[in-house]
């Protein structure tokens, strides 16, 4: 890691984002104290990571990224496990596995073992362990990474359900839309720094404006059209002859205008698309590269099945 | 809750976690449960003639080996244990357990404590061998020496292989923690009383703690329980229970904070 | 065929020698077995029947050989094992590589291995004491024996793997390897073995294998317990070697 500096306030959904080999993990290993870190300090909850570890873990809960779960045992054994390694008295655990267990919704498979659970149930079961003790601070490291669209959404409503209820959730991950929908706030990382940080909205804006995207019905008189429509904002690089890409300086509003002043001058267009400013685009304008994994990934067809 | 009863509880419930592998997993106790008594019955097969040399203080060789077995048991449960550890490192487990707000040496109690037990079950199937096959009754007193010894050697091996464990960090390190077991224990009077050893395994045996151990072991199946040769017994043990175990929690302590 | 055969071999060669904690063992161990048997019951050699040698390291260190011939068997199981649960296995199916040389290759680079593991074992005799009393022409037949020897155990090794198809399977035969070697004349004579090792001794070809391997380092080179080792040993490797290429064929018709 090459410095990172940030602050999560409590309550908020803080979205760690960067590609494959950014140092996503292993931040999240030293603020879990799992790793000593060779310089700097942390806090997590009120307590210092190398000073305090045990108060820390005390009001942690960690789903890494690898759902390491036992697989001779039953998802209620792991759950009781983990509470009874976390203090919970023995008459309330369980009570509270059994509610935490269904909240996450794998009261059918609580008796079975483990190693017969797909990707999502372990993610599931995972994220169960992780809230048994009730923690202030929930880190997630790359949940979704390798569920299908089904259990990725699941998860996200588990997200959004927890910062309502207080906690604070440190997610990272490497997917745009996850960052987008989830984080109140992002810190994107690349090669072990931080290289911007805000609201997925104002990291966006930071960039740039919408844009407009059109593909003429006649392409033979391009140079005219781009005349036609100067006014309206600044032209983008085309992809090929027919496509006009225009910067929109005030959003949506600017579409109906650049239309009618096609039609008026006797131009048909075939398509159009509006383009907001992604999170690739502000990976791409920091670093000169884009996010790896920034298209949706393929769901894998057995791991991840709900 | 007190601490201390905390404690037990966490304690408690890694040993429940720890038996699994011989209760869930078909067969899955069978090698290391077997293992010791084949080697005693091959040993005594091969080299039981050994016993009609003079000076040999057994009347037969399979009587003479079968706390050699019993040490051997416990050191293959302890060796197992730490690749059992080393297969948790490997697929994230451990960290689950790092991430616990319980005390390192409550943690690796849990760990050993399984191994302990476990110990018990190789050496309750050998001396029912080994009964069946005519070794005279040692003794409660001798059987009971035996278990104590048998489970603090299980606890010392699972302490020396959780040390490699967490060094190595990958169960490519099994046969460092089986072969430090097999020497420990053979380099003793495992095969011969001490004057009919060669210069060179005597020196190295009376240097040897687990020397003690073995001894004490052999009492009531050789001679009679005698503290005499108890206490250096159970010194000896508590000393590598000792030894191991603050390595191990000083290696679980490197592991973060 | 040979060319794919030597490639294999010298996949599973390269492989062995990038992990040593893989060959380790094979000498380790019994190296430790043949200090702690000559260190503990040297003087069994002055039992009555015990044929005449000029140390117990002379008589046990065939046995080491042997022994450790049998766990180089156990470990190109344990790796061709692995081959299978990783993919590779199926990976040279699809492929145009002769089907015998996927058993070959390995079996090829046992016999390179024991190579080695024999010459470990009579220069480390050598070392302490041992005298190798055929001279150069005993160090060969020696070489030939377990060579051989070596080849039939990687062979048995392949076709457990085979047919078990996952290493902890094949890892679990280890304490077999024991039981094997104690019920015959390997590490004592068989005159002086007790029941029933004794009767299964008879029958059994590590004897003649062990047996074989100890007439030149112990006793000098005489015809008759070596050629009998070579064909025991001759016998094991093609008879694995045989039922090696019935599992593999019995695999792929499975697949």
């Amino acid at each position: 890691m090459d410095g990172i500096d940030l602050e999560v306030a409590a309550g908020e959904v803080f979205g760690f984002l960067g590609p494959n080999g950014a140092g996503k993990t292993t931040t999240v290993r030293m603020l879990v104290t799992l790793l000593r870190p060779t310089g700097g300090h942390a806090r997590v909850a009120g307590f210092d990571v190398a000073e305090q570890p045990a108060q820390v873990r005390r009001r942690i809960g960690v789903a890494l990224q690898d759902a390491a779960l036992d697989p001779l045992m039953t998802g209620s054994e792991l759950i009781e496990l983990q509470a009874t390694l976390h203090g919970i008295a023995p008459r309330k655990v369980r009570a509270r596995g059994a509610v935490l267990i269904e909240r996450v919704g794998l009261s059918q498979a609580a008796d079975r073992r483990v190693g017969t659970y797909s990707g999502g149930m372990r993610r599931r079961l995972d994220l169960a362990m992780a809230l048994i003790h009730e923690p202030e601070v929930l880190f997630l490291d790359e949940p979704t990474t390798g569920l299908d669209p089904t259990s990725r959404l699941t998860l996200w409503d588990e997200v959004r359900r927890l910062r309502d209820e207080g906690t604070t959730v440190f997610l990272t991950t490497q997917y745009l839309e996850e960052a987008d929908q989830l984080a109140d706030r992002l810190g994107i990382i690349a090669a072990g720094r931080i290289v911007a940080g805000g609201t997925p909205a104002a990291l966006k804006a930071e960039i740039g404006t919408p844009h407009l995207d059109l593909v003429l019905a006649d392409c033979s008189d391009l140079g005219r059209a781009r005349e036609v429509v100067k006014r309206f904002g600044d032209h983008r690089p085309a992809t090929d002859g027919c496509h006009l890409s225009i910067g929109l300086a005030h959003g949506a509003a600017d579409i109906a205008p650049i239309l009618r002043a096609l039609d008026d001058a006797g131009f048909a267009v075939a398509e159009l698309e509006l383009k907001q400013p992604t999170l690739d685009d502000v990976f791409l304008a920091k670093t000169g590269e884009h996010l790896e994994g920034a298209a949706e990934p393929e769901p894998q067809a057995a791991a991840g099945l709900v | 809750m007190s601490a201390l009863r905390q404690d037990l509880r966490t304690i408690g419930a890694l040993m429940r976690r720890g038996l699994n592998e011989i209760l869930r997993v078909p067969g899955g106790a069978l090698p290391g449960v077997l293992a010791p008594t084949i080697f005693m019955l091959g040993l005594s097969a091969a080299f039981g003639e050994a016993a009609q040399l003079p000076g040999f203080s057994a009347d037969d060789f399979r009587t003479f080996i079968v706390p050699v077995g019993l040490l051997q048991g416990a050191g293959f449960t302890g060796a197992a244990t730490g690749v059992n550890l080393a297969r948790d490192i490997e697929h994230g487990w451990f960290d689950r357990l790092m991430l616990a707000p319980a005390k390192r040496p409550v943690l690796l109690a849990g760990v050993v404590g399984s191994a302990c037990l476990r110990s018990l079950l190789p050496a309750t199937f050998l001396l029912i061998v080994a009964f069946a096959l005519g070794v005279s009754w040692p003794g409660v007193g001798a059987l009971v020496l035996g278990a104590l010894l048998i489970m603090g050697f299980a606890a010392a091996v699972a302490c020396f292989a959780t040390v490699l464990a967490l060094r190595f960090r990958t169960q490519q390190a099994a046969p460092l923690m089986q072969v430090g077991s097999f020497i420990v224990i053979f380099f003793t009077t495992a095969y011969a009383p001490r004057e009919l050893l060669s210069d060179w395994l005597r020196a190295l045996a009376d240097a040897n703690p687990v020397t003690h151990v073995l001894e004490g072991m052999r009492q009531g199946y050789v001679g009679d329980v005698t503290w005499a040769t108890t206490w250096p017994a159970l010194l000896a043990v508590t000393a590598l229970v000792t030894l191991f175990g603050t390595l191990a929690v000083r290696g679980m302590s490197r592991q973060g904070y | 065929m040979r060319a794919a055969s030597v490639a294999l071999a010298r996949r599973a060669l390269r492989n062995s020698f990038r992990k040593p904690q893989f060959l380790a063992p094979l000498v380790l161990f019994p190296t430790l077995f043949l200090a702690v048997n000559v260190g503990g019951l040297e003087r069994t050699t002055s039992l009555e029947g015990f044929p005449a040698v000029d140390g117990f390291l002379d008589f046990q260190l065939a046995a080491a050989i042997t022994q450790s011939l049998l766990l180089g068997g156990v470990s190109a199981g344990i790796a061709a094992a692995l081959d299978i649960e990783g993919g590779f296995f199926d990976r040279l199916v699809a492929s145009p590589t002769p089907r015998l040389a996927i058993v070959l290759g390995r079996v090829l680079a046992a016999s390179v291995i024991a190579v080695l593991q024999v010459t470990y074992f009579l220069v480390l005799g050598a070392i302490f004491g041992a005298s190798i009393k055929g001279g150069a022409f005993g160090v060969l037949c020696v070489l030939a024996i377990g060579i051989v020897a070596g080849t039939g155990f990687g062979a048995l090794g392949v076709m457990i793997a085979l047919r078990a198809r996952n290493a902890s399977t094949v890892q679990g035969i280890f304490p077999l390897v024991f039981v094997v070697l104690f019920a015959s004349s390997a590490f004592f004579p068989a005159d002086l073995l007790s029941a029933p090792a004794d009767v299964i001794a008879v029958y059994n070809p590590l004897s003649y294998i062990a047996d074989g391997m100890r007439q030149p380092i112990a006793f000098g080179n005489e015809l008759g317990p070596l050629l009998k080792g070579l064909a025991a040993a001759a016998g094991v490797a093609v008879v694995a070697t045989g039922l090696s290429v019935l599992a593999l064929r019995g695999r792929l018709r499975q697949a």
